[in-house]
């Protein structure tokens, strides 16, 4: 019996207009958005290589050990093309310091692959933003009079005459139209799909092609959702015109204004600012005083310099607590050498110390302001199904702020290692740190970074998966509930 | 008899579930934008206040030589907010927000007769200054929340709410037939619904506006002349016209197509595609397509590689100094024309650099024509006061005030009678200090007629518009069978 029901709703739902434009709008606009979204990730990746292979080059050529500065490249996010998220707004390098724990909260320069700045006065877009206004409208268009409609045609009671339960006919009505609605999104997701694959620079592995499925998952579950406000409504209000008004409203209080004026309203009225500076004083003045304290030892390149007749080469700082490269050291002055390493010594662990302090100051005021309002953000956000797409899709395409976090933290971790490396090698007391006149340091055996994104396991578990879970919630609820009001209603 | 339509269908209209809706919908959209808007404009001209006081400060303190002047330049020269940020964002997060006559940034010391002799070169004009994405707009990336919005987006779906059962639903009800059998001309019943779906939308809109002023006036964020006003009753203007081209496109509609459920489908997938997806996604494509022909600014030292420091080598630039002797030996006035020179043609590569990325912009700006809301939100823009259009006018206004600025320390210098008259070669100048009163000042004026000029186009592409949609639904409506 549900079967017959559900080929009937089916071909009633294929025949017409709406699911023709339906297919034809999905396709085109998935088309379009495609080309120019995997174009412009061809280009950031370009980018990126460029750099990456800049700094690669970079990164080992240091003589000695104290200018072993590294600078780490995150590489820009296939999936960006779904849902590009933070992915081209937050910092794509960073730079591993002695004196400086790598941090993602700075001001960043325009290079997100376009040589023209006023480029960002055209607004961007990405697939899970076509999809977010598309399928939830169209998802409506198609329930608005799923039940009002029958009812004024008068065919729900023919069908009621027969012997059919109406808990029934609802479910027959919602398989019909998901099925209805699915195959345009699984086109679209197809056509996406090989569209990039003609790319050169887009190589999926099984761990994206999951994603990319957690995706698609979470845009059926979205206008599943909005399929059954609008079957809701449609059986609440008796006449389709006005159920056809009213949905059209909730589209846009759920999908243009909730979201929006509620992101709107928390950033303008949670003030960052001045805990940020209150911050940035205290780091001033722990700064200030370990640079101009009396207990540093003085600089021994100056008033009078204990190396007399050394050549410093090419890479070399004029600030002694950055780079050093001395190629030469004259005899006379190699009885100073003592001294000198016993001073960086002292400044290294002085400002390896200094660098943890004011990280923990760092990291206290972010978590306080940035990381805080970035979390109120989400939570309101968390209110509407759209909100809820929104945030799903970007946990299973890795472009959100945690994803961007975990590679400074990758970031850190790096630097640890290193400074654990330089302790075994007693880099900090040894003549390579500062001379490079005895040889230069061999970078062999250094531990080398590699960044391993999360896998979409646990992507999935950590974040995906419950903001899927909430948005699959409004489903049995919104079902039961129409089942109830429908149920119980006059025909 | 017209007027009699016009009553009937505004009653109707003014009574519907829509209506209210629609009221409820924009008044709080208004609302947001103002609550968000409350003592913003405040900030900013403080911010810009204590710019423009440092940009005073540092032209005072080089007012003690005229030379200094003549290799610092005024410096940065900051653009004036617009009262009328409320209504237009305009991306002004991502415009610079000031130009800089700064240092040429190059100096050589070639040996003359033995000796280093130091120059450098005299300032220009450079237009960087964009300003980088900060931290805290690290944010999930949302719309802002201003009258271009709230009339693009929320008003034109209204529009289209209000209007695709305008003939299909009484095509449907059968009470077209009935109105027709009166004696009463088809273009006066399309005309009377136009004006009482206009004329109903037109409230909302009002209403929102009110409540949004209001409430921007009562908390002491709005102090607007004259002038402010006429910007925002044009901005009305403009989004009463931008919205009778949705109404004219929701009739077209409703008119060739029988079902009203059909004709809403249409209008919306119309919609979408106008409204969210074209101005986001043409853009994109134009910056692929269209490379800016010059990858980057021009180095400080362009000149030793473009042959004009080899031209003037070849004239035995560096076989003299320049001395304060009177009147001006050949040496001193061969430096004073490198000199110049080679300012003008650094200016001259700034301002190349700037016009093919502006020429970019311009090209994708036209293609995003093809979308009313595009052309409504350039118009808005430029009738706020924001974007990217005064953007164009700020330049125009710093590139006037250069030419000031070169002539005033041209005058100065005349009017020195111990200087050798030949700028600007610092032997060839005169080093007295100069009254910082007669320094010319950037002052940044926003001008009417600049703003309506700018929205000029925009505002006949609205027309052309309307002109052809309602047309065409005239047309149509006329040949329709009822």
């Amino acid at each position: 019996m549900l079967w017959t029901l559900i080929r009937h709703e089916l071909l009633m739902n294929l025949m017409t207009f709406r699911f023709l434009v339906t297919v034809i709008a999905s396709m085109s606009l998935v088309l379009a958005g495609s080309i120019v979204l995997t174009d412009n990730y061809e280009r950031r990746l370009a980018s990126y290589n460029e750099d990456f292979q800049k700094h690669q080059e970079g990164n080992f050529s240091g003589k000695t050990y104290s200018s072993f500065m590294p600078r780490l490249d995150r590489a820009p996010n296939p999936l960006s093309v779904f849902n590009q998220g933070l992915d081209k707004l937050a910092k794509n390098s960073l730079q591993i310091k002695i004196g400086e724990v790598p941090f993602l909260w700075g001001d960043v320069n325009r290079n997100t692959g376009f040589s023209n700045p006023f480029r960002y006065l055209l607004a961007d877009i990405d697939l899970v933003s076509v999809f977010q206004v598309l399928f939830s409208l169209l998802a409506l268009v198609f329930a608005y009079d799923a039940i009002a409609g029958d009812r004024e045609n008068g065919t729900l009671r023919l069908i009621l005459v027969n012997h059919v339960g109406r808990g029934l006919i609802v479910l027959a009505k919602y398989l019909g139209a998901m099925l209805c609605l699915t195959l345009p999104l699984l086109m679209s997701f197809l056509l996406t799909l090989l569209l990039q694959l003609q790319s050169h620079a887009i190589h999926y592995g099984t761990d994206d092609f999951l994603r990319i499925g957690g995706i698609f998952l979470t845009t059926v579950v979205y206008t599943s959702t909005f399929y059954l406000i609008g079957l809701f409504i449609s059986s609440v209000i008796h006449r389709t015109a006005t159920s056809l008004i009213v949905s059209m409203f909730i589209w846009m209080v759920l999908t243009l204004f909730y979201p929006n004026v509620s992101l709107f309203l928390v950033n303008r009225f949670i003030d960052t600012e001045e805990r940020v500076t209150q911050a940035d004083q205290a780091i001033d003045q722990i700064l200030e005083q370990f640079y101009w304290a009396e207990e540093v030892p003085g600089d021994p390149f100056e008033n009078p310099p204990l190396l007399k007749g050394s050549k410093a080469g090419a890479g070399s700082s004029s600030y002694t607590h950055l780079k050093k490269n001395i190629t030469f050291i004259p005899d006379a002055s190699e009885i100073h050498v003592p001294t000198v390493k016993a001073y960086f010594q002292e400044l290294t662990s002085g400002r390896i110390w200094t660098a943890g302090t004011v990280w923990r100051i760092r990291e206290n005021a972010f978590s306080e302001t940035y990381i805080r309002k970035s979390n109120i953000a989400r939570n309101a956000l968390r209110f509407s199904p759209t909100g809820l797409y929104h945030l799903s899709t970007e946990a299973w395409a890795g472009t959100g702020l945690a994803r961007v976090e975990d590679f400074f933290k990758a970031g850190r971790q790096y630097r640890e290692t290193i400074l654990d490396y330089f302790y075994d090698k007693k880099a900090f007391s040894s003549r390579q740190w500062f001379a490079s006149d005895k040889g230069a340091v061999r970078w062999d055996d250094i531990p080398r970074f590699s960044y391993q994104p999360p896998s979409v396991f646990e992507d999935a578990s950590n974040r995906a998966l419950r903001d899927l879970f909430l948005l699959f919630l409004f489903n049995p609820m919104l079902l039961m509930i129409t089942f109830a009001v429908f149920s119980r209603q006059e025909v | 008899m017209l007027w009699h339509i016009v009553k009937r269908e505004l009653f109707e209209q003014v009574n519907s579930l829509r209506f209210a809706l629609a009221m409820l919908l924009t008044v709080f959209f208004m609302l947001v934008n103002a609550v968000g808007h409350i003592d913003e404009y405040k900030t900013q001209q403080s911010e810009y206040g204590q710019k423009v006081s440092a940009y005073l400060a540092r032209l005072e303190q080089n007012s003690d030589n005229l030379y200094k002047l003549v290799l610092d330049g005024p410096g940065e020269l900051h653009k004036k907010p617009s009262p009328l940020f409320f209504c237009a964002h305009g991306s002004e997060n991502n415009l610079p927000k000031f130009a800089s006559g700064k240092p040429a940034g190059w100096g050589m010391s070639p040996v003359i007769d033995g000796k280093h002799y130091t120059v450098s070169g005299i300032w220009r004009l450079k237009y960087n200054g964009f300003p980088s994405i900060k931290a805290k707009d690290m944010f999930p990336v949302f719309l802002k929340i201003d009258w271009i919005l709230i009339i693009s987006t929320v008003l034109s779906f209204l529009a289209l709410v209000f209007t695709f059962d305008a003939i299909s639903g009484e095509v449907e009800h059968g009470t077209l037939r009935l109105t027709l059998s009166n004696a009463v001309a088809r273009r006066t019943v399309l005309t009377g619904k136009f004006l009482s779906s206009l004329i109903s939308l037109g409230a909302v809109f009002i209403g929102g506006v009110l409540v949004n002023l209001l409430l921007l006036y009562l908390s002491g964020t709005l102090q607007l002349n004259a002038q402010e006003w006429s910007r925002i009753s044009s901005i009305f203007v403009v989004g009463l016209m931008y919205l009778s081209v949705f109404i004219a496109l929701g009739f077209l509609i409703s008119v060739l197509v029988n079902n009203a459920s059909t004709s809403l489908v249409i209008l919306l997938l119309i919609w979408v595609i106008w409204v969210i997806l074209v101005p986001s996604m043409l853009g994109t494509i134009m910056s692929g397509l269209n490379q800016p022909s010059i990858r980057r600014g021009p180095s400080p030292v362009y000149f030793s590689r473009s042959g004009l420091k080899e031209r003037y080598m070849a004239r035995g630039l560096e076989d003299e100094t320049p001395t304060r002797e009177r009147p001006p030996t050949p040496a001193t006035l061969l430096w004073a024309e490198f000199l110049n020179e080679e300012a003008r043609e650094g200016a001259r590569l700034h301002r190349a650099y700037l016009n093919a990325q502006i020429n970019q912009i311009q090209i994708a700006r036209e293609l995003n024509r093809i979308s009313p809301t595009a052309i409504v939100q350039y118009a808005i823009e430029s009738l706020a006061g924001t974007g990217f259009q005064r953007h164009l006018n700020f330049l125009k206004n710093v590139e006037r005030y250069a030419d000031e600025f070169n002539d005033f320390l041209i005058s100065v210098d005349r009017a020195d009678p111990e200087s050798p008259h030949a700028p600007f070669v610092r032997e060839g100048m005169s080093d007295k200090p100069v009254s910082f009163e007669s320094i010319p000042k950037f002052q940044d004026s926003v001008r009417l007629g600049d703003a309506f000029k700018g929205a000029m186009l925009d505002v006949t592409l609205l027309l052309l518009f309307f002109a052809v949609l309602f047309a065409t639904a005239h047309v149509s409506f006329q040949r329709k069978e009822i």
